[in-house]
């Protein structure tokens, strides 16, 4: 594995009024690394992926993805590093309005501007048949089950082949079959093309067979980092029993 | 107090959201794309309702108007009434009802739900500008196809009106045409048409607003398709009131 750091937070903070939701967070991941970002609800894990694509400013600290700060990027710069990045939101926030196909090729036409029809037709149709969905293409987002959609959040998230993949909550709103189907197809994309990954769940079953490292996230602190084994033996009460499968 | 106060905030910020989105709408690039999407979507999706609304409306407007004149003798002047009617105000105000409540139900309702399940987040995460591919889009094709929807309810309604005196008195639709056009002027057609663009602006502006500024899930989605059908519904009808003293101010021989 790579030892240079792909990701880095360095004392972000971030408040949505008077409540900080993050406080003086700092972390690294490294290239080709799957970091699984744990916590209760409302404790900063969604807001750490909103501040990595640019979605969110900090109000302190820097970001850093492939040693560039983020944080004071305007749109333009932003557009550039979000080249590299996919984003799978939680509730797959497909284009109600767009077929499957439609979805995928709007980050092509956007985000790669140079691609031509041919071989935006063929990213697409390749993102699709990664994730299983390669007979859907014209379907519309209103035609899939939940499985579905989140396969097709991940073949959006895949189609611009990014160097870091953001997560965010991949298995919930599935039963236990349908998230370790997501988690194969998370670690079969880590395996085969080494994509950076940083992963928001409560699903620690999931978080122990993708992540290499974990992240405790508590009153929008870190109040632990590290192997799953090492947060099982934490001082921390919230990381033991966060990290404990049972 | 308080009441008042956030009203006002309100309607200043809802003023400048509209006028954001004229500027943008003429500074490039151009979302041409799903801006053709949005004026089928809103202009050629509507045209049914319009259509039927107008032929139906051209019915009962002569039945209604047919048994007053007769009592003066004065059933030709059916046709040139119910044209007048129509082109002057019928047609451009229906039009801007029945759009704010078929267009502005869904755009406040589509876009809030986008807002909801993070489709908009998404797509400012592909750097696409959502004001401009959401908002700005809908309204011009809303600016746009009004008009367009108000020709259509003009004729529907002239049409109906002609179905309607023809099975009552065997109008031949010559004589029918040549007695509805007679003595419409410029006056009474372009400008009553035209003022649907501004019709079209408020529709677009306060559904448009209302749907891509809430953040508060499922009950966010009815408070924007309603707020969005009653307040676009009141101020065409304010509008309509400013705008028919303007016409008469500028076209004086309409208002004789």
């Amino acid at each position: 594995m790579n030892e240079e750091a792909v990701v880095e937070f360095r004392n972000v903070t971030k408040a949505f009024g008077e409540r900080k939701v993050l406080d003086d967070v700092s972390f690294k991941v490294r290239a080709g690394e799957a970091l699984c970002v744990l916590g209760r609800s409302g404790t900063g894990k969604s807001t750490t992926l909103k501040l990595l694509i640019g979605l969110l400013k900090p109000d302190k600290g820097q970001i850093l993805i492939e040693n560039e700060d983020i944080a004071p990027f305007e749109e333009e710069d932003l557009s550039r590093v979000r080249r590299k990045i996919g984003f799978m939101f939680q509730s797959a926030a497909l284009f109600d309005s767009f077929s499957l196909g439609d979805n995928l090729a709007l980050p092509m036409q956007r985000l790669n501007k140079c691609k031509s029809i041919d071989e935006i037709d063929r990213a697409v149709d390749e993102a699709l048949q990664q994730v299983g969905l390669g007979t859907d293409r014209a379907k519309m987002p209103s035609e899939l089950s939940g499985g579905m959609r989140k396969r097709a959040g991940l073949a959006r998230a895949l189609v611009l082949k990014p160097r870091l993949l953001l997560i965010d909550e991949p298995s919930s709103g599935l039963d236990r079959i349908t998230a370790s189907e997501i988690d194969d197809l998370l670690l079969k994309v880590k395996k085969e093309s080494q994509t950076t990954m940083i992963i928001v769940t409560h699903d620690v079953h999931g978080a122990r067979r993708v992540g290499d490292q974990m992240a405790v996230l508590d009153r929008g602190r870190l109040v632990g980092f590290g192997t799953a084994d090492e947060l099982q033996g934490s001082d921390n009460e919230v990381v033991r029993n966060l990290v404990s499968e049972s | 107090m308080r009441t008042i106060t956030n009203f006002l905030t309100e309607a200043g910020e809802m003023s400048l959201f509209g006028l954001n989105a004229m500027k943008d709408a003429f500074r490039p690039p151009f979302e041409w794309q799903y801006f053709l999407r949005q004026l089928v979507e809103i202009g050629w999706r509507s045209l049914p309702l319009i259509v039927a609304a107008g032929l139906a409306l051209g019915v009962v407007t002569t039945l209604h108007t047919r048994s007053t004149l007769v009592d003066f003798g004065a059933e030709a002047m059916i046709p040139s009434l119910q044209s007048m009617a129509f082109f002057n105000e019928l047609g451009p105000l229906v039009t801007g009802l029945l759009m704010a409540g078929r267009v502005g139900a869904g755009i406040g309702a589509e876009l809030a739900n986008m807002r909801a399940t993070e489709q908009i987040d998404a797509i400012e995460s592909l750097s696409i500008d959502s004001f401009k591919f959401l908002v700005v889009t809908r309204i011009v094709a809303c600016i746009l196809a009004l008009p367009m929807l108000t020709v259509f309810m003009d004729c529907a309604g002239v049409l109906g009106g002609f179905f309607s005196e023809h099975a009552v008195s065997k109008i031949s639709w010559a004589l029918y045409v040549n007695r509805a056009v007679n003595g419409m002027a410029f006056a009474n057609f372009i400008p009553p048409t035209l003022k649907t663009s501004v019709f079209g602006f408020i529709i677009g502006t306060v559904s448009c607003f209302f749907g891509y500024t809430i953040n508060e899930g499922s009950d966010g989605v009815r408070r924007a398709s309603t707020n969005s059908v009653v307040l676009s519904s009141l101020l065409i009808i304010l509008a309509d009131v400013i705008l028919v003293k303007a016409i008469f101010f500028i076209f004086p021989e309409q208002a004789i």
